[in-house]
């Protein structure tokens, strides 16, 4: 139906982009120790864009077993809308050479069986159930799993005509410990490419659920503190996000970026960040973008100097640049600036054992923070100061501060890396305020 | 495929696989939207979507879904296959049958304006935002109108259509290294009405002036506050401090800390308050929730006891209550969750200027910068556009990115007086996995909270 759709197009005078994608979903939802939810679902569209006479029209259609005539109406409905529209239009990428980043497709998860699927979640639910039998009636165990299976296509009238299949797994816990009044929480979350070793994740998952658990149910508010502070990666990726929308070159464009131009110092030089696509078997890698641009590695932020902002097609051709392969969307929408990995780098220091520091492990509410002005205050989910090599427990402080600068106090980072989804960063030492 | 067809279809596979019950939903979406930055449009499309979400119980649910309608029959059999293999020991509540057709209907159908007429109303809210020291304009309309057929193994075949129109725009001020924006949005379960209705002039210069002002606005104080919240914020307080706690699934898996708190004491006297997807026109409103039970007013708290869940079909069944129909979706392709309609405190006596002159010095709170809330551990946090110092009862100096917490057993106690000024026009759209839209809101009200201030 692809090649029908294209030879429509070809007889049209206009340059067209499709982007295509089918795919399958399956997950499951455990509430206290019981499989709730299980469910199986499937999606499948194309949007398409024209370009005419400097005028871009965008429509999408669901499903992907369409007759010709259906196509041709979705081909003239889109022609027609560039035809009224004054979104600008610069053209499409133009073909380029790409290098298949490995490790992003699984044929054991393509082809898993809805009951092979579910006998995954039955483990998960067994492995919760022993632990619940272990730490008693205190502790409320939930947990979720997912697959997905997706087949994502690009082509264009500039010759651009790629496709990349690409599956993904995930799970994550969540424990309650409640008590004479008092509560905690804990939980963990992780991503694959591959079916891991899944009841060696899980053990490690449960675990690290169930000391925040009892670290949070054991936290109390603290008094006040200014000075160093160790953000944990969880923390890292929370105020990381409210920088990156000033990355993105729509913002510096339109002016609601703090940055104007590369080249000038923005962080400490112990500080470097990276996005990078090509990464084999990362949850945010890809072969090609959005617009069929190939996936590449661009330094942000390097040793605390702007280096580069994120680019899509558009942007790239409006302000002198070349695309960055950034262009993130699905067959709904047009493509718009994302982030594929995002990688925190820089000078590293032993940040692990530490005997004295004050640690800020989750936080959340960082959608309320002021990206442009970079003030956020954010509620402490769990942070622990560590005195003498003890760990004493808070929760429910905020953690107040401006994430410029934030990034300019960054002293050091720590030797071993966490993944959260596609953020990848170690431990960072840095200055804030927790009140 | 036909509906008929279709629905006795079901009926045949819920036999094979020995279903107690299911439910399908069809849908068909109309949305146009429009999008222009700096005076150039960045989206402008109109699409129509069909699909159709499947649920199927036998003591735990199976779900599919297709966005490809040939695919409709497939979709019933797999979300039944999957209860089948998947069977557990839950309760679902099971109702006398429905049948209605219940259209929200608009006084002027957003479908019947010209394209070109609302690329004019994006143009000129462009031009009335420019201004000195104005670096960005964005302005945001969007309108959709979803038609979905609903149908049951109880025999309730419940035909909706839900229209929603929203109009946002911001300014960006600038000034040295320093910005700041300020936005507002406009929006209900109504037709064009709602863009006749608004003063452009007013409004805009409103949001500019504020952009402006904060320039010149002063970092806000830490620690713990008397605070006064305008009912904008006094909505998404409640939104994240009361509405997500009292979600009957958070109280069915032991997360939320309300748990085993129905008919307690757990706010002051003075405080009630409502869910109540019945408003007309608001953006959370609806006449049907996505399970086919007809939408309920519901006060959550009443004079300060904890009254009422927000229940769908199946935290209905385990806690032996009736559903209000909370049971709603994103869309088509997703499962009913129990979730919020239009959320807001019900008014008291006090007047703004009584209320001021109970603080000897605490902050004055506008807007809403959205919230989240830990429910298991009962803190929750939000964010408010700008504030003022309030000191002997007197306003002071303009503070900016003000953002609270609090703890949800303790703040509902804290709260020292509510207002008789209520106000709820404030829609957006609330994340729990899935997006639905909401509205908010409730008159003045002072309480107590941590503010998070930089200095």
């Amino acid at each position: 139906m692809i090649d029908e759709l294209i030879r429509i197009l070809n007889h049209k005078n206009v340059e067209w982009e499709i982007y295509w994608e089918a795919g399958r979903g399956s997950s499951f939802k455990i509430e206290r120790g019981r499989l709730e939810r299980a469910q199986r679902k499937y999606h499948s569209g194309i949007g398409l864009r024209i370009g005419y006479k400097g005028r871009q029209g965008f429509s999408y259609i669901t499903g992907l077993n369409h007759d010709r005539a259906t196509l041709e109406k979705f081909v003239n409905r889109t022609i027609k809308l560039a035809k009224v529209s004054e979104v600008p239009f610069l053209g499409f990428a133009k073909e380029s050479k790409f290098k298949r980043v490995k490790g992003l497709h699984d044929r054991k998860i393509e082809e898993l069986s809805f009951e092979d699927a579910i006998e995954y979640a039955k483990v998960l639910l067994e492995k919760e159930k022993e632990l619940k039998e272990e730490i008693g009636k205190a502790y409320t165990l939930s947990g979720s799993l997912a697959f997905g299976h997706a087949v994502d296509g690009i082509a264009n009238s500039n010759g651009v005509e790629k496709q990349e299949p690409s599956t993904a797994m995930s799970f994550g816990l969540y424990i309650i410990k409640r008590e004479m009044g008092k509560n905690g929480s804990g939980s963990y979350y992780k991503g694959f490419r591959n079916i891991p070793d899944f009841e060696e994740e899980l053990s490690k998952g449960l675990k690290s659920a169930l000391r925040d658990a009892d670290l949070s149910f054991n936290a109390k508010q603290e008094s006040g503190f200014e000075g160093e502070v160790v953000l944990e990666p969880h923390t890292a990726v929370s105020i990381i996000g409210i920088l990156m929308s000033n990355l993105y070159a729509d913002n510096v464009y339109h002016k609601r970026s703090r940055f104007e131009n590369p080249g000038v110092d923005v962080a400490n030089e112990a500080f470097t960040l990276i996005d990078d696509s090509t990464i084999e078997g990362k949850l945010g890698s890809y072969s090609f973008d959005g617009e069929g641009n190939p996936s590449q590695r661009t330094v942000l932020i390097e040793e605390g100097i702007l280096k580069s902002f994120l680019f899509d097609e558009y942007y790239a051709k409006l302000m002198n640049a070349k695309s960055t392969g950034n262009a993130v969307r699905d067959f709904r929408t047009t493509p718009h600036i994302g982030t594929s990995n995002l990688i925190v780098d820089g000078r590293r220091e032993d940040l692990e054992d530490l005997d004295n520091a004050v640690v800020i492990k989750k936080v959340f509410g960082e959608h309320t923070a002021n990206p442009i002005s970079g003030d956020f205050s954010l509620t402490v989910e769990l942070g622990y100061k560590i005195e003498d090599g003890e760990l004493k427990p808070f929760k429910d402080n905020m953690f107040v501060g401006n994430v410029f600068e934030v990034i300019k106090s960054i002293n050091a980072l720590g030797k071993k890396e966490e993944e959260l989804g596609g953020f990848i960063s170690p431990r960072i030492l840095t200055f804030g305020k927790i009140v | 495929m036909e509906i008929e067809l279709l629905m006795k279809r079901a009926e045949e596979l819920a036999r094979k696989y020995d279903i107690s019950y299911y439910e399908v939903r069809i849908a068909k979406i109309n949305a146009t939207s429009l999008a222009m930055q700096n005076s150039q449009l960045e989206e402008l499309s109109s699409n129509t979507e069909i699909g159709i979400g499947v649920r199927a119980f036998s003591g735990a649910w199976g779900f599919s879904s297709a966005n490809d309608i040939r695919r409709a029959e497939k979709a019933i059999e797999t979300a039944m296959k999957i209860a089948k293999i998947n069977r557990g020991s839950s309760k679902v509540h099971e109702d006398d049958p429905t049948s209605e057709k219940a259209y929200i209907k608009t006084k002027k159908d957003f479908e019947n304006i010209d394209l070109e007429e609302k690329l004019n109303l994006v143009r000129e809210i462009d031009r009335l935002l420019k201004g000195d020291k104005i670096v960005n304009r964005k302005i945001i309309y969007g309108e959709g109108k979803k038609w979905q057929f609903y149908f049951n193994s109880l025999g309730s075949e419940i035909e909706t259509l839900v229209p929603k129109i929203r109009l946002s725009f911001s300014a960006t001020a600038k000034e040295g290294n320093d910005m700041q924006s300020y936005w507002k949005v406009f929006g209900g379960t109504r037709g064009w009405e709602v863009i006749e209705r608004i003063n452009f002039e007013e409004w805009t210069s409103f949001v500019k002036d504020k952009a402006k002002a904060l320039l010149r606005a002063q970092l806000p104080p830490s620690g713990e506050f008397d605070v006064i919240m305008d009912p904008e914020l006094a909505g998404v307080f409640i939104h994240e401090a009361l509405g997500h706690a009292s979600e009957g699934d958070a109280i069915k898996n032991g997360e939320s800390i309300l748990g085993d708190k129905l008919g307690e004491k757990i706010a002051v006297e003075e405080l009630t308050v409502v869910d109540d997807p019945t408003l007309k026109g608001k953006f959370g409103s609806y006449i049907y929730d996505d399970e086919g039970v007809k939408a309920k007013r519901v006060e959550i708290i009443k004079n300060g006891v904890l009254n009422e869940y927000l229940l769908d079909r199946e935290t209905a069944a385990y806690l032996e209550l009736e559903p209000n129909g909370h049971g709603r979706a994103q869309s088509y392709n997703y499962q009913p969750l129990v979730r919020m309609s239009n959320t807001y405190i019900e008014p008291r006596d006090w007047s703004f200027e009584e209320m001021l002159g109970e603080v000897k010095r605490g902050l004055y709170l506008i807007g809403d910068k959205g919230g989240e809330v830990d429910i298991a551990n009962g803190t929750f946090m939000f964010g408010a556009k700008e504030g003022y110092l309030i000191e002997n009862g007197e306003i002071k100096a303009h503070i900016r990115d003000v953002a609270l917490s609090g703890k949800i057993l303790d703040v509902l106690k804290n709260i020292k007086a509510i207002g008789k000024d209520l106000k709820i026009e404030f829609p957006g759209y609330c994340g729990k996995g899935q997006w639905v839209s909401v509205d908010d809101g409730g008159p003045h009200v002072l309480t107590k909270a941590l503010v998070g201030g930089l200095l």
